[in-house]
């Protein structure tokens, strides 16, 4: 009994624990699948990160988006690409071998865009007139611009060999904003709509693929007696 | 996260009633034989043609349509260029001949100003210079008393917000 005690407990001791490194690209299902069902939005994002260290992930995501917003006032469309760069901290303790994550991050975003007003309404708090229609306008506006941080939560795990499905949630918060002259940029591309101040939030659905460059042993330490 | 958003998204989503959004015509009434002392006026009604029907303001104070007061505030058309009234001086009175009409017809120009994404635009005024008749007295250019307005004064031609008074009209 007591031999066989002391046996289970080195093989688990030295049960050889490796870890892969690669890079993991994907795409975010939620805006591919709002492409399809929402007229007024086009949208894609596409999401990568490295493996740096045990723990750490150099993370980026770039996206392009088309969105169209209808509004009991306003009537607005907004294009533009934008980039996210950052990194991610695994915060979950894998088991054997395991790739799961649990963790948390940040990014710096930019992005550029444009926005039109399609069509508006004008705000009348005293209806005498029965003055209700929309005017169409479509003004446009160029060379937009914004800047902001991002603090990303997420999970990543994996489903088959080297595909992870994963789920973010991201607050953010606005260090630039070049905003048109006589508008406002009522949605950033990669930001997502504006607010009164400067935060805003986000969130995306991900799958993606994980492409292994090298693997590296993590042997546990051995306490010295 | 999802309370914060909920609570953000109601608190912009509805246009607030304390923005400034289409400003309308602040006019004063004054006593002709003094200027410089605002008087009340007796019974006023005042009607514009709204869908081709003759349509009557509500004053807000008393909840009729009939005022009197030393000012009113009047809306005006944010998608023409003029706006025309009539005001019945004395029109409750029951003997015909003590009941005073005229027209005054506004004119100005627009622009539309980006307010919010709740409020969307409003519509800022101007009486402006360029025009010879700014104000029209009972459709006829030119003259500058009628009926029961003795005369009529643009003291704020941008009609851009309602915190000053734009026209004074003595009687």
């Amino acid at each position: 009994m007591i031999s066989q005690n002391k046996k289970s407990k080195d093989t688990t001791a030295v049960l050889p624990k490796i870890d892969r490194y690669g890079l993991r690209i994907g795409v975010d299902l939620f805006k591919l699948s709002r492409s399809l069902y929402d007229k007024n939005y086009k949208g894609l994002e596409l999401t990568g990160d490295f493996r740096v260290t045990k723990k750490h992930y150099f993370a980026a995501e770039i996206g392009n988006e088309n969105k169209t917003s209808n509004q009991s006032q306003l009537n607005f469309t907004t294009k533009g690409t934008y980039l996210k760069v950052g990194f991610d901290y695994n915060a979950h303790q894998n088991w054997l071998n395991l790739e799961n994550m649990i963790y948390v991050g940040l990014r710096f975003g930019i992005s550029s865009f444009n926005q039109e007003i399609n069509t508006y309404k004008v705000y009348n708090s005293d209806p005498f007139f029965n003055e209700s229609s929309s005017i169409t306008v479509n003004q446009k506006f160029d060379g937009l611009s914004a800047k902001w941080g991002e603090v990303v939560a997420g999970i990543k795990t994996k489903v088959i060999d080297n595909l992870f499905v994963g789920f973010s949630v991201r607050g953010s918060n606005l260090f630039s904003n070049k905003k048109p002259d006589g508008f406002d940029n009522l949605y950033i591309p990669g930001f997502n709509r504006t607010y009164n101040g400067n935060f805003g939030v986000g969130f995306n659905y991900t799958v993606s693929y994980f492409l292994p460059i090298y693997k590296k042993k993590n042997l546990p330490k051995i306490k010295s007696k | 996260m999802i309370g914060l958003l909920t609570l953000s998204c109601e608190k912009d989503d509805i246009c607030d009633a304390n923005t400034p959004t289409t400003p309308r015509l602040i006019i004063k009434f004054y006593d002709n034989q003094n200027p410089a002392s605002v008087r009340f006026v007796k019974d006023l009604r005042i009607t514009s043609i709204v869908d081709g029907v003759e349509k009557a303001i509500i004053f807000e104070k008393s909840n009729t349509e009939i005022l009197n007061d030393t000012m009113v505030t009047l809306p005006l058309k944010v998608n023409e260029n003029l706006t025309k009234y009539k005001f019945t001086f004395n029109s409750k009175s029951e003997i015909q001949s003590l009941i005073s009409i005229d027209d005054l017809t506004f004119n100005y120009t627009r622009k539309d100003e980006f307010v919010s994404r709740a409020c969307g635009f409003k519509t800022l005024f101007e009486m402006n210079a360029s025009n010879q008749n700014p104000i029209i007295i009972n459709e006829t250019p030119g003259i500058t008393a009628g009926n029961w307005i003795k005369g009529v004064q643009i003291t704020q031609p941008k009609i851009y917000n309602e915190n000053e008074t734009h026209i004074k009209i003595f009687f």
